[in-house]
């Protein structure tokens, strides 16, 4: 489990969720993404957008697989500033 | 007539907004461009109105009211992103007639847009049309052309 600060201005709309969802799915893991108490599939963009992830919103990254410290190092790397 | 070729073989779907239906290829950003999001079409659009193209639910409706996430009856997952870093308006010449969490009836009216203003402001007005999921879907069979919310937009071949 990783916690990360949404470090982008405009939060993770679009572009950065599809980008945060191509790098989830390059990991066995299964990964979820938790934000305002809401929690989804990392690999899922509407589920990720479905959060409404905004600007320096704190995120929860928790990923379980033989890859998952690789997973949540790189998630928490392109969302933003690494606070675990 | 045409259209009519087409019937048989996958969900029909119809444009949410009136305008010009042509291929996600046709969209000024790779992110739609190359499908990232997933497959789907995009429309010029002629008139600054987005209708809801489907029964079901809106997922997600950003704040800056540029774009609508939404899932159907049948589970499909779509997004209708309305012009090209139009994040960047902040919601300005967007005004939302839904919010998160409505129930959707197909040919409801959902946002209305300002394409003037957006047009004015640099952004292209192209809005994607993209089906999220790409395990939902084998292919997306594309209908180009100047359509009504009525007409036919793709065929969704699952």
């Amino acid at each position: 489990m990783i916690k990360v600060v949404m470090a982008s201005e405009h939060g993770l709309h679009a572009r950065p969720a599809s980008e945060f969802v191509a790098k989830a799915t390059q990991f066995d893991s299964e990964i979820t993404i938790e934000s305002n108490g809401n929690e989804a599939n990392a690999k899922s963009i509407i589920n990720v957008l479905g959060l409404g992830v905004q600007h320096l919103d704190e995120v929860i990254i928790t990923a379980t697989g033989s890859d998952a410290k690789d997973a949540e190092k790189a998630l928490a790397e392109l969302l933003g500033a690494s606070h675990a | 007539m045409l259209k009519k070729l087409f019937k048989k073989s996958g969900t029909e779907f119809s444009p949410p907004m009136a305008g010009k239906v042509v291929s996600l290829d046709q969209v000024p950003d790779a992110v739609f461009s190359k499908k990232m999001v997933g497959d789907g079409f995009a429309v010029i659009p002629s008139e600054g109105k987005v209708y809801a193209p489907v029964n079901g639910k809106v997922v997600q409706l950003f704040p800056t009211k540029h774009a609508i996430a939404i899932i159907d009856e049948s589970g499909l997952e779509m997004l209708i992103h309305v012009g090209i870093d139009t994040v960047e308006l902040k919601g300005e010449g967007f005004v939302a007639h839904i919010e998160k969490g409505s129930e959707i009836k197909k040919g409801q009216l959902l946002l209305e847009v300002d394409l003037e203003f957006v047009q004015a402001q640099d952004k292209a007005i192209i809005t994607p049309v993209v089906f999220t999921n790409q395990k939902q879907y084998q292919s997306i069979e594309v209908v180009s052309g100047n359509l009504t919310i009525a007409d036919t937009a793709c065929i969704i071949r699952k």
